[in-house]
């Protein structure tokens, strides 16, 4: 193909510039009609409809063909669509900021993915994910590894007996076990975690944790009978643990860690 | 940009011990660090966990939420010049046997 006009314009679509030509893909489902979700799309509430290629379909919005920067507002206008489209289907979900530029182009990812979303649609039938990442609280977690480390302890009174004598060496080795039980601690807390939730999900993976509070940053793939078990399960284990730390916990989401189709897409000119 | 101010102006604070080696080295870095947005997306995140714990109010993340846009932009930028794929901006189906 040659390339026809020049590339994306940049944030904000200036008005009256290419408006309504694009689709944006929210996701992937398995319907054969058409289908209308109401106008909750990206860009300020456009409508969100059904692209149908035989029993699939991508849920779409029209779009100005433009950049659309991973702000809250949008992530979140991309997320509601997802959601909802999600309390009635199995999804794919696409990455953000997925523009095509034309109906035309939808359906030719449809064509030639056919077979890739139809199994993995399958595999993610009535399956959800669930994020769960936990916080410790540093002080905390300092003061129950001082009660129950004996020989943190037993080093820790005798700096504190004798302050003015201490050595900056028996400084130093207070703090490296106290690091070093620590770290054991936060691997002890981040195993028991994963175990307890193993029976009540079917997959789950550890992204990167962010920031230095977070041990765990994982995703659970749970299917949809499961659901108010695995709640009640990460409930149980946040009461277990309430004193040392702090559960967040947040979906249903579409499965979007346990989706890995690579399309073959490049940049439209 | 801690890294590259420091690639940057090592060469001329630092003693010369210089090669080619070394040229083509920083090079390699500051291009990196030009066109690679996993550190923003850190940030990203990062900014978003402190408005879920209650660290930083709104308007902050509104504000520091305007700066890491423009770091995305920048290394789009960057990697449009250099002539490596970026996210965002309008996608087709690839055809196969085809390589521009």
């Amino acid at each position: 193909m040659t390339s026809g006009e020049s590339a994306a314009e940049r944030s904000e679509p200036a008005p009256g510039d290419n408006t309504g030509e694009g689709k944006y893909v929210y996701c992937i489902i398995r319907l054969d009609r058409s289908r209308e979700f109401g106008e909750i799309g990206i860009g300020g509430g456009a409508r969100v409809y059904a692209v149908n290629h035989n029993d699939l379909a991508a849920v779409v919005s029209d779009t100005p063909i433009v950049i659309y920067d991973p702000t809250r507002e949008n992530v979140l206008a991309h997320e509601f669509v997802n959601e909802t489209v999600m309390r009635e289907f199995t999804l794919i979900p696409m990455s953000f900021g997925t523009v095509f530029r034309s109906e035309k182009d939808v359906l030719a990812l449809l064509k030639s993915t056919y077979q890739a979303f139809t199994d993995v649609l399958e595999k993610m039938q009535d399956k959800i994910e669930f994020g769960l990442k936990v916080l410790w609280d540093r002080d905390k977690v300092v003061a129950a590894v001082e009660r129950d480390n004996d020989e943190i302890r037993r080093l820790k009174d005798e700096i504190t007996r004798n302050a003015a004598s201490s050595t900056y060496f028996a400084r130093m080795q207070l703090g490296r076990l106290v690091e070093a039980a620590m770290e054991e601690a936060s691997n002890r807390y981040v195993v028991d975690v994963h175990d307890q939730l193993k029976d009540v999900s079917v997959a789950s993976r550890s992204n990167k944790v962010i920031g230095d509070r977070m041990i765990l940053n994982a995703a659970f793939l749970v299917d949809r009978q499961a659901e108010k078990q695995f709640d009640e399960k990460v409930k149980s284990i946040s009461r277990q643990y309430e004193d040392l730390l702090n559960f967040k916990y947040t979906g249903p989401w579409p499965p979007y860690n346990f989706v890995n189709i690579k399309l073959k897409l490049e940049k439209a000119t | 940009m801690g890294l590259l101010t420091n690639i940057l102006l090592a060469p001329f604070l630092g003693p010369i011990w210089g090669t080619k080696w070394t040229l083509d080295k920083v090079d390699r870095a500051v291009r990196e660090e030009l066109t690679d947005d996993t550190p923003i997306k850190e940030d990203l995140m990062a900014l978003q966990l402190q408005l879920e714990m209650g660290e930083i109010d709104d308007a902050e993340y509104v504000r520091r939420e305007k700066e890491i846009m423009q770091r995305f932009r920048e290394v789009r930028e960057w990697r449009e010049k250099l002539g490596m794929p970026t996210s965002g901006g309008p996608v087709r189906v690839a055809e196969d046997d085809e390589t521009e």
